[in-house]
């Protein structure tokens, strides 16, 4: 595994990329590169397999939303057929663009989610967590817990449909939802409770146990909050805007500085040491070539990048070397872990073993 | 050391205390078992020792406690964990992170030890442990013992003098709880680690305590002792224990080998052995060549066999041997891949669930799965309704036959995981189902409770009615059931009469079979019957 930031450089610009562009030979490039990178990194990780699920659900929503684009929007040329007029909404011509139009923004959606699929199964969530800053390393690791809890809570609910299908249970009306509720409600709360003592009975949590330094974090948060009070109502009592503001500027200040105080608090150290190696340089230069290029591209010459079915313009995407070149080096990452032997920044993981559990 | 002086607790909220002047000491290496009905305060006691309780629960506290010098009612359990380790029940609930490494380094990092020192802690953690081999796996693909061991080793890495554990082998097989318990008398001689645990199976465990403590419940004082003095007074004791003491056995044993020296002058009548009623031949269940895999995994691989009309059967295996699979298959949640299964005639592949839980019950592991509703009433009045059945017919004599009467208006979810068990069965028992399937009746109960248990599958044998079980539980096995089936690896390895199995296992037996090797003894009254 590379390092982390690298990783973080990867999707800033791959995303950025499929966010800038409608032009699906582009398109196309950008989801076989994250789609390449995405088989060789999942390889050795058993993530990959819970993302499955999520790219066949999200290409399913792609399916369902192109007759939708293409019954809604009735312009172009391309006449497939014509729907009576007087169905509301639904009536008209159904021409080849809306068709098109469907099938290129649902596509595009659809790279962003294979992107973020990329992403999770190469990096590992306690890595990332590294990357935030003292005072939201907390919050991080109750919202990285968070995520897990998903998984668990979808395996709860199967267990827990069945138990209550065995029992007789049908659904008639919306109060059958509460023996399927109740039961999934209380049991992730009471595995959250139990996550939560075990964390703190390993010492997670510190914080402040000063309580002088308690009372002043408590003084900062009620000055930053009266301020960004102040700061609202000045400018409807007064006509000069620029007062009002240089409050709102203060409270922000205040907030920051409170938030790094309680960050000096968190002294926490690292058993890994996470080390940059020369493929991770490949993989950051590389993603911040494309980035540049093609923020570049995009505020000298928009259209280059755009595409729009419908008359002036072709059925055609048009295509430019330059910029398929500089979207094909978002591959680079799995080219680089193909021929890399040894995972080189991180912890290397062994995720098949004999010792496979599953509960019986 | 250790001391609780006059030490009460009650939860917020509550009436009552749960824990009420009590009054003890623990010496530093001591490995203490701590041990008591259902409710009885255990983990509560257990929580005082890190301060958990009151630090996480809230709640009042008297009293004043002491570990190793330090106050954990007035340090926070972050204080307190580089002196206390505290390992919890469910090897699932307690990881942080993902693989057994960073799961290690986790107390180490929240210290900020040092980084060089947190490399060696871990290495010599994993080898005291026996784990190294473990270290770059993901947590997900250990087995529950092994995960156990994690959990163990990651609290030991902040090097605490005292290592508390809520029950740290009520979900394990016994292979992994013999795992578990092994490495944990290892910590206690070599490292002079002072343990203090609590279990509901003491069979598993007596032989390593050097002293035990009963608590009896809040406002009695707890009977302390080493383990031989204790079990001779309380009720809550192992079949071995229950047969010295009926045997009048001077010193009580407490192992099997020590036990032996007192079963070799035995003199047991050669009365044949009673025979447990055969149950009708005609078959109930039908599993034809049965093939079943989940995720690519194979489950169930070519079970065949026969379940009779009232016959009792136990399903036993390691975890992960395909127990719950095949419940699920008999009950109709799962269809085969290959194969059939019929119950009472009907193949689950075309049947409809409707039509099959007019005459099946089922039990799930996690009771919880099953408990909503605001009274215990209201959830067998609720499968009453499911079922179309006339309301409140039978109910209370469910709710006596499973002691659950005085508890009929209480919250299911207030009640202790024992209580719970018994409210799930219940509320599949209101329905009426002739074939009864169980998966794991026995998690967190105490041997009053198990034989409460056992109690109720006499009865349902009574009726006539086929009960089904999976288990771990020998002692259970070997008091109520006729049948044992063993898998391993989703394949039947032993399909027999319960005595005959459990003669020649060496797993799978009783105390009591275990100590006598002979087919007609398998509980203690099996014993109390032959005796002249």
């Amino acid at each position: 595994m590379r390092h982390p930031v690298a990783w973080v450089l990867w999707t800033v610009s791959s995303a950025t990329a499929a966010l800038l562009t409608r032009n699906p030979l582009y398109l196309i490039l950008i989801a076989l590169a994250a789609w390449f990178v995405y088989l060789v990194v999942g390889q050795s990780s058993s993530l990959a397999r819970s993302w499955q699920g999520l790219l066949k659900l999200g290409a399913l929503i792609w399916l369902v939303t192109i007759p939708f684009n293409a019954l809604m929007i009735h312009h172009g040329t391309h006449v497939l057929f014509t729907l009576p007029k007087n169905w509301p909404l639904l009536g008209g011509a159904i021409t080849l663009e809306a068709v098109v139009m469907g099938l290129v923004s649902g596509f595009a959606l659809w790279t962003l989610l294979l992107i973020f699929a990329a992403f999770n199964t190469a990096v590992d969530a306690s890595l990332l967590l590294r990357l935030v800053p003292p005072f939201f390393y907390q919050a991080g690791v109750v919202a990285s817990i968070g995520l897990t809890f998903v998984p668990q809570m979808l395996l709860s609910a199967q267990e827990i449909r069945e138990a209550q299908r065995i029992r007789g249970h049908r659904f008639r009306s919306w109060r059958d939802f509460l023996p399927l509720l109740m039961p999934l409600l209380t049991t992730a709360f009471e595995h959250a409770i139990q996550l939560a003592e075990s964390m703190e009975a390993r010492g997670f949590g510190g914080g402040l146990t000063n309580p002088a330094e308690e009372t002043l974090l408590r003084r900062l948060l009620l000055a930053s909050l009266s301020l960004v009070l102040g700061g609202l109502a000045l400018p409807l009592l007064w006509e000069i805007r620029i007062f009002g503001e240089l409050l709102l500027l203060l409270a922000g200040g205040i907030f920051f500085y409170a938030l790094y105080r309680v960050g000096r608090h968190v002294q926490r150290s690292h058993y890994r040491r996470l080390r940059w190696t020369r493929s991770s340089s490949l993989i950051a230069l590389s993603s911040a070539a494309t980035l540049l290029g093609i923020g570049l591209i995009y505020s000298v010459d928009r259209a280059a990048l755009t595409y729009y079915p419908y008359q002036p313009s072709g059925l055609l995407p048009p295509f430019e070397a330059r910029i398929g070149f500089l979207l094909s080096l978002l591959a680079l990452p799995g080219l680089v872990s193909l021929f890399e032997e040894a995972p080189s920044a991180s912890v290397p993981l062994q995720t098949q073993g004999n010792g496979g559990e599953r509960s019986a | 050391m250790i001391s609780f002086r006059h030490v009460t607790y009650s939860y917020p909220g509550a009436n009552q205390p749960v824990l009420q002047d009590l009054s003890l000491e623990i010496e530093d290496g001591e490995f203490v078992l701590v041990v008591g009905k259902s409710g009885a305060g255990k983990s509560t006691f257990l929580r005082c020792i890190n301060g958990l309780v009151p630090h996480f629960y809230g709640g009042t506290i008297g009293g004043t406690i002491e570990v190793q010098g330090q106050n954990p009612i007035l340090s926070s359990p972050r204080e307190m964990s580089a002196l206390v380790g505290f390992v919890f029940q469910d090897p699932e609930a307690q990881f942080v992170t993902d693989t057994v490494e960073a799961e290690l380094a986790f107390a180490m990092e929240n210290h900020n030890v040092p980084q060089a020192t947190m490399r060696k802690r871990v290495e010599e953690v994993l080898d005291q442990l026996n784990i190294a081999h473990l270290r770059h796996r993901r947590i997900s693909t250990l087995s529950g013992g092994e995960k156990q061991r994690v959990a163990i080793a990651s609290v030991l890495t902040l090097e605490p003098q005292v290592l508390v554990l809520d029950e740290p082998t009520s979900q394990l097989d016994p292979q992994a709880a013999e795992e578990v318990l092994t490495a944990l008398q290892k910590l206690n001689a070599d490292l002079g680690l002072t343990i203090i645990l609590s279990e509901h199976r003491l069979e598993r465990i007596v032989q390593y305590a050097d002293r035990l403590i009963y608590l009896p419940g809040a406002g009695y004082p707890p009977i302390e002792g080493t383990p031989r003095e204790v079990l001779s007074k309380i009720e809550l004791a192992p079949p071995l224990i229950q047969l010295g003491r009926a045997l009048h056995w001077e010193p009580l044993p407490l192992t099997i080998k020590e036990a032996r020296r007192f079963a070799r002058q035995l003199q047991l009548s050669e009365r044949t052995p009673a025979e447990r009623p055969k149950p009708s031949t005609s078959p109930e269940i039908i599993i034809e060549d049965l093939w079943y895999a989940s995720n690519g995994h194979p489950a169930l691989r070519g079970i065949s066999l026969e379940i009779n009309q009232g016959e009792r059967v136990a399903i036993m295996g390691r975890n992960g041997s395909g127990k719950t699979t095949l419940l699920k298959q008999i009950v109709g949640l799962l269809s085969p891949q290959r194969g059939r299964v019929r119950v009472r005639g009907l193949d689950t592949r075309h049947t409809p669930l409707e039509e099959l839980i007019k005459f099946v019950g089922y039990v799930p592991q996690d009771p919880n799965a099953l408990l909503f509703a605001d009274s215990v009433k209201e959830e067998l009045l609720f499968t009453q309704r499911n079922h179309g059945l006339p309301e409140g017919e039978g109910i209370d004599e469910i709710l006596r036959l499973l002691s659950l009467s005085e508890l009929a208006e209480a919250y299911p979810r207030d009640l202790s995981v024992g209580e719970r068990q018994r409210v799930a069965l219940a509320a599949i028992l209101a329905a009426r189902p002739e074939i009864i399937v169980l998966d794991e009746p026995t998690r967190g109960l105490d041997y009053l409770q198990k034989k409460a248990l056992a109690h109720y599958l006499e009865e349902e044998r009574a009726k006539g009615h086929t009960v089904i079980l999976s288990t771990h539980d020998v002692e259970l096995v070997a008091a109520s059931v006729d049948r044992v089936i063993i898998l391993g690896e989703g394949e039947i390895v032993v399909d027999g009469s319960t005595r005959e199995v459990m003669t020649h296992s060496m797993v799978f037996s009783s105390q009591v079979n275990k100590l006598l090797r002979d087919d007609r003894y398998l509980t203690v009254e099996d014993v109390l019957r032959d005796l002249p």
